[in-house]
């Protein structure tokens, strides 16, 4: 197929000149950082921020031009994945000595707050006013900053979170994307319930036991991270169920189907996500009257969120983490972005841009601490050969 | 009296430690909210079975029960793989695969008397020693008598039970059929988390 010929996809491009008017805000939003970065007067860590700055913003600026979503965002999400081991990982040893925390810096609260943990710790706050995560309640990487941003960003984007916010779920996406074609093509639809099987089960688990289940049997991303010192035979089996969980849910399987298969059959907290997604105002549509049933997105969408159905009804399902991966490929334009409450035919570019506003300044201010300070590592590691 | 109070004190614990059990069984069951009640109260009434037998032991053993740690390791331990094996022939008994003659056994005993499985489910709950049937069991083993020790139970059971009856309100989603995989998917998960800590809790716990 010649260009001239090639069918166009994603949402209609923007001149140049109307796209830098759109950037302007996001531009200024994220110049905080570098003006902050400029503070602390370390110039591997401005030059670090700046790169990132600058980067995140020409990709935006992309995204607008080229009316592809998905490919910018993919990238950057990436990035932003594969960013948080290169800090976190000298980090740990710097102040633990390796990644594994031993049973005494648990019991004194010393881990990091996930966000990822926030399901298991609702019911126990509300219900015994206990914390069960073993993270100090307020500070860098604490309860209270995390549920700060997860209420923040689920209000602002929903399920959109999997796809902008979430530290972890490029790793996925990263393999997912390796291979052109994918080795299994054929799984049970079944599975897409297992997320919301998973919620369930460790939310009353961890209710009971007043620790977080999820977080010590079933984190695939704990080998990226940290995770407690094999001190006993169980901790033993914690660490393998980590790297069998990782390997196989976050490498192996989304590169044999071309799918994000932690975050679509496997991952609670996606499940709460899909769950809160009603309080959030931009969704995916699809105009049943432009689709001509090519069913490239059902097979395409990283989350198995669209089925027959949906092209039916006109709405993918409630696990659509808004990643735009349908919307770009579609050859009929009949994919879009909307806001709820407005008709179908009101403008999709503007849906689109205010929505990816948020999920830009999302994306943006989360990589700045982890995109930045693994730049940061890197340039420590090119001029003292250490990144400790 | 006090039992009552103590267990209406205490009745949200008790739902706590017996919901990863019951929440998951009624919503893949997935019947409406009378038939829930109705499994509801056969839970209660398995739970009653448990609560009466720790009577019996509070009576006959006074508090040396709870000194005895094997107590812990074998008897919940053995409660937890008994759970465990509930959940799993809830969930597979109506689709169990062809030819699973180990299964076929136990699936005919349910399938005929299906109130079995909420009955032990309840029963094996009412083993799992929770902080406020500790309480319970020390008032119990106070009054010295049997009749004391089963009445002061009984009412822990009566003052606990309020809190379970909302449960069956879950009946209210029954049309939603998605739940019904949720419901197994659950069962399921959380039958294999109770048969692993059955397992340690029966081995004593493994420690390099």
């Amino acid at each position: 197929m010649t260009a001239s010929t090639k069918t166009r996809t994603g949402s209609p491009p923007m001149a140049i000149w109307k796209a830098l008017l759109l950037s302007l805000p996001m531009f200024l939003i994220t110049a905080l950082l570098p003006l902050q970065a400029l503070e602390s007067g370390e110039l591997s860590y401005i030059v670090a921020i700046l790169v990132m700055w600058l980067g995140f913003n020409v990709a935006f600026i992309l995204m607008l031009t080229t009316g592809q979503t998905y490919r910018y965002r993919s990238v950057l999400f990436i990035l932003l994945a594969v960013a948080l081991p290169l800090w976190f990982i000298p980090m740990m040893i710097e102040t633990h000595g390796s990644m594994m925390l031993s049973e005494e810096a648990f019991v004194s609260a010393e881990a990091n707050f996930c966000p990822l943990a926030t399901f298991m710790v609702i019911v126990p706050a509300l219900v015994k006013r206990i914390v069960i995560f073993p993270s100090a309640l307020a500070g860098g990487l604490g309860f209270a900053t995390a549920a700060f941003m997860w209420a923040g960003s689920t209000l602002a984007l929903g399920r959109g979170w999997c796809s902008w916010g979430c530290l972890f779920g490029g790793w996925d996406e990263l393999f997912s994307r390796l291979r052109k074609r994918a080795v299994i093509k054929n799984i049970d639809r079944r599975w897409i319930y297992l997320p919301f099987g998973l919620l369930l089960a460790i939310v009353l688990l961890s209710a009971v036991t007043l620790s977080p289940i999820y977080c010590e049997w079933l984190c695939p991303f704990k080998i990226v991270t940290e995770f407690q010192a094999p001190t006993s035979l169980l901790a033993i089996i914690q660490i393998i169920t980590f790297v069998v969980l990782f390997f196989a849910l976050v490498v192996v399987l989304p590169l044999l189907t071309r799918r994000r298969i932690q975050c679509g059959l496997f991952c609670p907290f996606g499940a709460l996500q899909s769950l809160l997604n009603k309080i959030n105002i931009f969704e995916v549509r699809i105009d049943p009257e432009k689709c001509n049933q090519c069913k490239r997105c059902i097979r395409e969408c990283p989350t198995f969120s669209l089925n027959e159905g949906s092209l039916e009804s006109g709405n993918p399902l409630i696990t659509c983490t808004k990643c735009a991966r349908c919307i770009d490929i579609c050859t009929k334009n009949a994919i879009s972005f909307h806001i709820k409450g407005t008709s179908l035919q009101a403008s999709p570019a503007v849906a689109r841009v205010l929505y990816l506003y948020p999920g830009f300044v999302l994306l943006f201010f989360i990589s700045s601490a982890n995109v930045g300070a693994a730049l940061h590592r890197i340039v420590k590691l090119i001029t003292t050969g250490s990144m400790i | 009296m006090q039992g009552f109070l103590l267990g209406l004190a205490n009745g949200t614990t008790c739902l706590t430690f017996c919901a990863p059990v019951l929440v998951p069984f009624l919503l893949e069951e997935g019947k409406n909210v009378r038939q829930n009640l109705m499994t509801v109260l056969k839970f209660l009434g398995g739970r009653l079975g448990g609560y009466m037998l720790f009577g019996l032991l509070a009576w006959a053993t006074g508090s040396l029960l709870l000194r005895t740690t094997s107590y812990q390791g074998l008897v919940i331990g053995a409660a937890y793989v008994g759970l465990s094996a509930l959940l799993l022939v809830a969930v597979l008994r109506k689709k169990a695969p062809a030819g699973a003659c180990a299964f076929e056994g136990a699936r005919a005993t349910f399938s005929r008397w299906p109130a079995l499985i909420p009955l032990g489910m309840g029963f094996l709950a009412g083993l799992k020693v929770c902080p406020p049937l500790l309480l319970a069991f020390t008032d119990a083993a106070s009054t010295g008598t049997l009749i004391g020790s089963l009445f002061v139970f009984l009412m822990f059971f009566v003052g606990t039970s309020i809190y379970f009856i909302p449960l069956s309100f879950l009946g209210a989603f029954a049309h939603v059929s998605d739940l019904r995989i949720v419901g197994k998917f659950a069962a399921v998960i959380v039958a294999l988390y109770y048969l692993f800590s059955g397992v340690l809790l029966f081995t004593g716990g493994v420690r390099l």
